[in-house]
């Protein structure tokens, strides 16, 4: 192990945390239980959760410190109430530590003080347990639906255990169950972006108030592509069968979601992983970050109309892809990550093909590099272009190099080593103008750290098993696993069942946390920039799709097509 | 480094890597189901029906992700990813391939087990040589689980009214 993780991963350095939180909160912590290497459950009263949960993340000294992921379960078969879990993490290299903040809820009144108002960031998590458990979360500045469908009934909720998986509630679309959207601020315009549009990942639907082209607010409505993952996870599928069911997920970071899946249950279950899986794991989770930033990088320069960087970066990235080809036998969804290790080994004629691979790929990236930075227009149109501040990164939880271009010191390979990286050196690039360059820049600075760690990964790789022996996972265990994707942070929580099955799954993509950053980012904006910062947040594409431009006072709508917008901001790049 | 390629106007070879569609050998499928399990995405369906005594075992490709869990969990390698990746068709049964096998039928009672008669023989086949005795145990291994409980039971009973006769 190398020195720096050492020092994080002391059992000192991590009492600390724990320690300090005990003291300040004396007899109101009902009570501590260590469940996994890193990471600690402490128990305590509902109404203390706003204050304690506030305590921790906006605490002056631990700087990087952020609510990771907050799941509800219904826990009523097992004792009769329902539970919320804060998981918290311990950033910036100062301690590898995940606290886990449970408080119990009775049936019989749902109710628990909002987090929100202490700390933004969760915002989501406590409208997402509203709709999917009915937990209400009193004093929320925002209690409109997040997950459920419009038409969705009152009253039904999809992952209490009492509504089995299969169940389909009549629903029915009326004037009363139209989203409310917020009124727009007076003498602005509307701008509707989505649901379906070439800048977004999934559908979702923005909602731009516009002064003449100045983005004065904005307002949104996603998941419309909730699939119900985590129910079909709990009562159908067994342990293994969920991994691959994780890694199809996202389309680009699958390895992420398949690995945090994987880790959690590891740690739930105590099961040991040979060194070997843990190298093999950290190189595929490298190469996916190479070609999800590539892609991004590619598209951010189709954005602004240099179509040249674009083609290269994505023949770039070709080469990658193919690679990944060879090795796990798919581009995408390599199917590779299963509780205990990994299914393929590296061979030997392999590891050539990844050194060829990354020798080319440094010189001909460096080249793109040199090439991007050094034209005109694209610095003219990503510098100070969708600021996200500090206090802003930090007050909404981001992640990702969606934080890090915005000065988080933050990176979930380095602050909780996760499988091999705790025996290699690599660099976290930190950007702090919080601008769509400074994000460019911290995702062409990783692919360099990429390339360097896989070089490092495949020297080091000791021989020995792939996979570990695994035989019974004790049930009701928690435990929170993590891994940096290429867009951040994820993590997935999981609590163990009987029969082979889990009892509560919770998966946090890097996405949710940025997403309700975004309209902070975007305002003071042009129209023009608007596809540009919500692609910078990295999301994918789908590529067919129009826009509607509602001009509130003529009464009048007019329909953009993809070309048209895509023009318009063109018009702005020739400007420049 | 040029990366485009002329598919579909030049036929594509994926490489001897790839994970492609699965396909089912019918003459290994020895029915067991042990892919059917082991599937997440019930592409893989185990369709018995003791009338007729037949089982179905129900591959369809439109729902397959391609992860190769059958391929590891087959015990006589029937089913195994190949390299092929067109499955565009306009007919969704091409996706479909069935697998149509013989459930065993009990000697003594005449109804049909919940095993076909490949699987039957594939355990005879992997019973180690020595320890057993074969056609001993094929006597027994042959009935339904009712009628070998019977037979254990009234071969009991006449070995105790022996021992007290």
């Amino acid at each position: 192990m190398k020195e720096w993780a050492r020092r994080i991963m002391d059992e000192k350095v991590r009492e600390k945390y724990v320690n300090e939180v005990v003291e300040k909160f004396g007899d109101r912590i009902i009570s501590v239980e260590r469940n996994a290497d890193n990471q600690w459950i402490i128990e305590i009263n509902r109404e203390d959760l706003p204050e304690v949960v506030g305590y921790i993340v906006n605490h002056p000294e631990w700087k990087e410190t952020q609510l990771s992921t907050m799941a509800g379960a219904d826990e009523r078969p097992l004792r009769g109430k329902f539970s919320l879990i804060y998981w918290i993490s311990i950033n910036g290299a100062s301690g590898d530590v995940f606290l886990g903040i449970k408080t119990y809820i009775p049936e019989d009144d749902p109710r628990f003080p909002a987090v929100t108002p202490v700390h933004p960031g969760a915002h989501w998590y406590e409208r997402e347990v509203k709709d999917l458990l009915g937990l209400i979360p009193e004093g929320h500045p925002d209690p409109r639906r997040l997950v459920l469908p419009d038409d969705w009934p009152e009253g039904v909720y999809p992952l209490r255990k009492d509504f089995h998986y299969t169940d389909s509630p009549k629903r029915e679309f009326t004037d009363e169950t139209k989203y409310p959207y917020r009124e727009p601020p007076k003498g602005t315009a509307v701008f509707p972006l989505g649901p379906y549009h070439v800048a977004l990942d999934e559908p979702g639907h923005f909602r731009l108030f516009v002064k003449g082209e100045e983005i004065v607010d904005v307002d949104y409505r996603l998941f419309y592509q909730h699939r119900g993952i985590e129910k079909i996870g709990e009562n159908r599928l067994t342990y293994d069968q969920v991994n691959f069911i994780a890694e199809r997920i996202c389309g680009i970071c699958g390895t992420a979601h398949a690995l945090a899946y994987a880790q959690a249950v590891e740690a739930a279950g105590k099961i040991e992983v040979p060194e070997r899986a843990e190298y093999i794991r950290t190189v595929m989770a490298e190469i996916e970050r190479l070609h999800s930033h590539m892609l991004n990088l590619g598209l951010a320069c189709h954005d602004i109309g240099f179509d040249k960087g674009f083609m290269d970066a994505f023949r770039i990235r070709e080469h990658v892809m193919w690679l990944a080809e060879r090795l796990t036998g798919n581009r995408k969804t390599y199917g590779m990550v299963i509780i205990g290790g990994v299914r393929r080994d590296f061979l030997e004629y392999r590891r050539t093909m990844i050194e060829e691979t990354l020798r080319k790929l440094r010189e001909e990236f460096q080249k793109w590099v040199d090439q991007t930075l050094s034209t005109r227009t694209f610095i003219k149109r990503c510098e100070g272009v969708g600021v996200l501040s500090y206090r802003d990164a930090k007050r909404w939880s981001s992640v990702g190099p969606w934080a890090r271009g915005s000065g988080r010191n933050f990176d979930a390979r380095r602050d909780h080593p996760f499988a091999a990286y705790k025996y290699l050196d690599f660099k976290v690039p930190v950007h702090k103008e919080g601008d769509v360059l400074a994000r460019c820049l911290v995702r062409a600075e990783e692919i360099m750290e990429s390339i360097w760690i896989i070089e490092q990964a495949l020297d080091e790789m000791p021989g020995g098993d792939i996979l570990a022996e695994w035989k019974e996972i004790p049930p009701y265990r928690e435990a929170v696993g993590f891994t940096e994707a290429p867009r951040g942070e994820d993590v997935h929580y999981v609590m163990t069942g009987e029969g082979n099955r889990l009892y509560r799954w919770r998966i946090r993509a890097s996405t949710y946390n940025n997403f309700p950053s975004l309209p902070d980012a975007m305002r003071g904006n042009t129209v023009a920039d608007a596809v540009l910062i919500i692609a910078s947040l990295d999301p994918c594409y789908s590529c067919t799709e129009r826009v509607q431009v509602v001009d509130l006072e003529e009464k009048r709508a007019r329909v953009l097509t993809e070309k048209e917008l895509i023009e318009l901001s063109r018009k702005v790049s020739r400007r420049v | 480094m040029a990366v485009t390629l002329k598919y579909p106007f030049v036929k594509l070879e994926a490489p001897p890597e790839y994970r492609g569609i699965p396909h089912i050998e019918p003459r290994l499928c020895i029915g067991c189901g042990a892919c059917v399990n082991a599937c997440p995405a019930d592409a893989l369906l185990k369709i018995d029906d003791h009338s007729t005594g037949t089982r179905k075992i129900v591959l369809d490709v439109g729902r397959c992700i391609r992860c190769a869990r059958c391929d590891e969990a087959c015990p006589t390698g029937a089913i195994r990813m190949t390299r092929n990746f067109e499955v565009a068709t306009l007919d969704r049964s091409d996706h479909v391939e069935v697998v149509e096998l013989r459930l065993h039928r009990c000697p003594n009672c005449g109804n049909y087990t919940d095993y076909t008669e490949r699987a039957l023989e594939k355990a005879f086949q992997i019973l180690p040589e020595g320890l057993f005795d074969k056609e001993e145990l094929r006597k027994k291994a042959i009935l339904c689980r009712n009628c070998r409980r019977k037979l254990t039971v009234d071969d009991t009973i006449e070995a105790s009214r022996e021992v007290v006769g």
